[in-house]
């Protein structure tokens, strides 16, 4: 089961972080569909109309599924807002991109994989990809403005 | 009872008990069952109740059947349960067993060799109507099917009826008809669709669930020529199952074509992913209500 942690006031201060958290939740294989209806309702609580909210939780979904899949068999998913967009953080314990570009083309129907994050650049405005230590973080950031 | 069979394996004859829980699947088994009769040349009647009579043709049509056609060229009648073994008070078993005999004379006067009926049998269930008229029904048939020119399916909503009255309907039908079901629980449902043929996907899907969904396809791509697939109740689809479906339609060769009908996130996600690169692909934005 997901754990799950909306705080009013937490998370990082500074301009690289988010200064609100709407919603941090840990996820493993067995909790996406709790996952996509936790971030289906802070989606719309944020603000963002019904198409947006299908692409926030599209976006979320297929960085989640990622990191089940890739990452280590789960992960931690936060969510907030910034300046009229909202921003969808997944973390992940694996070992990151081999390539820096991935998703960048259209796949073809008979690739194996690579469309999750074809799909998630096509919805975000800004996908930022960072590895280290802890594995792999991925933050893609949408408008809140009706589609 | 027997196991049950699919609708497809049902002829003259058989007396078949069906029980639904699921009101698509209800009506697709209900339009296969119309569906064959009218290709076989048989006339074909519908006592419908939870669906009004003149809402049950339009169901049809949406599900592949010419129903408005054939209701004109009266081969299809299409009636309530009010308007007929329910009129004149309350239900009788002889009443209904009657109305019966009266239509296979009917059907044989009008030179159709066998009467398919079918009869939603949710009204038995109301408050001031007892089962025992039922039951009693359901008993005294069957002496009309010996002949061969009968042919009827008994549309039983298991939310509607109790466990005690159910296995006594059951029991006293010479078949039963299922869907076929490839994964069923809280949050999906991968089913055979019977009219047109194809697969019904409702809830939501993502990559833990590919594999019934592989199943269900690769079934409908040995069993049917065109394949449609109903995705008009699903919620979400990931990009992993999309593929699938994707990867499907582009083996199939240039006469076969598969048509997907959804609509809202699932739309998008096809629209998103595109369609080009499989040419046999045929994505339908579903309008209304599922």
């Amino acid at each position: 089961m997901a754990s799950r942690d909306a705080r009013s006031n937490g998370g990082r201060g500074g301009t690289s972080g988010p200064d609100e958290i709407a919603l941090e939740q840990h996820f493993d294989r067995d909790d996406l569909y709790a996952l996509r209806a936790a971030v289906a309702a802070h989606a719309a609580h944020l603000g963002a109309p019904p198409e947006r909210v299908a692409h926030v939780v599209i976006v979320a979904s297929e960085l989640a599924s990622n990191a089940v899949r890739h990452g280590g068999g789960g992960g931690r998913l936060r969510l907030w807002r910034t300046d009229g967009r909202v921003c969808c953080e997944v973390r992940d314990a694996g070992p990151g991109l081999a390539d820096p570009g991935a998703g960048t083309v259209p796949p073809s129907t008979l690739a194996p994989g690579g469309r999750g994050l074809w799909i998630v650049r096509r919805l975000a405005t800004d996908v930022r990809i960072e590895s280290g230590g802890y594995g792999t973080q991925v933050t893609a950031v949408l408008p809140l403005d009706p589609a | 009872m027997a196991t049950p069979q699919s609708v497809e394996d049902l002829g003259p004859g058989d007396h078949a008990c069906l029980t639904f829980s699921d009101p698509e699947e209800r009506l697709d088994i209900l339009a296969a069952f119309v569906r064959a009769g009218l290709d076989q040349g048989h006339k074909v009647l519908c006592f419908t109740d939870s669906v009004p009579p003149d809402r049950l043709p339009v169901e049809l049509e949406t599900r592949a059947v010419s129903a408005l056609d054939a209701i004109a060229r009266g081969q299809l009648s299409v009636e309530g349960s009010d308007g007929t073994w329910l009129a004149d008070g309350g239900p009788s078993a002889r009443r209904m067993v009657d109305l019966l005999v009266r239509q296979l004379e009917l059907a044989a006067r009008q030179g159709y060799p066998v009467l398919r009926m079918t009869a939603d049998m949710c009204w038995a269930s109301r408050p001031v109507i007892g089962t025992d008229q039922l039951l009693a029904f359901e008993s005294a048939v069957d002496a009309l099917f010996s002949d061969g020119r009968l042919s009827a399916i008994c549309q039983y909503d298991r939310d509607s009826f109790d466990a005690v009255t159910l296995a006594f309907a059951a029991a006293a039908h010479t078949r039963a008809v299922a869907g076929t079901v490839y994964h069923d629980d809280p949050l999906l449902r991968i089913c055979r669709q019977h009219s047109p043929p194809g697969i019904r996907v409702a809830g939501e899907i993502d990559f833990t669930r590919a594999e019934p969904l592989t199943q269900a396809i690769s079934e409908a791509l040995r069993l049917d020529r065109d394949i449609h697939v109903n995705l008009v109740q699903l919620r979400y689809i990931d990009a992993a199952c999309v593929s699938i479906i994707r990867q499907a339609a582009a083996s199939l060769p240039p006469n076969r074509n598969m048509i997907v009908s959804c609509r809202g996130l699932v739309h998008e996600m096809f629209r998103l992913l595109g369609t080009t690169d499989a040419d046999a692909l045929r994505v339908q934005m579903a309008h209304g209500q599922p």
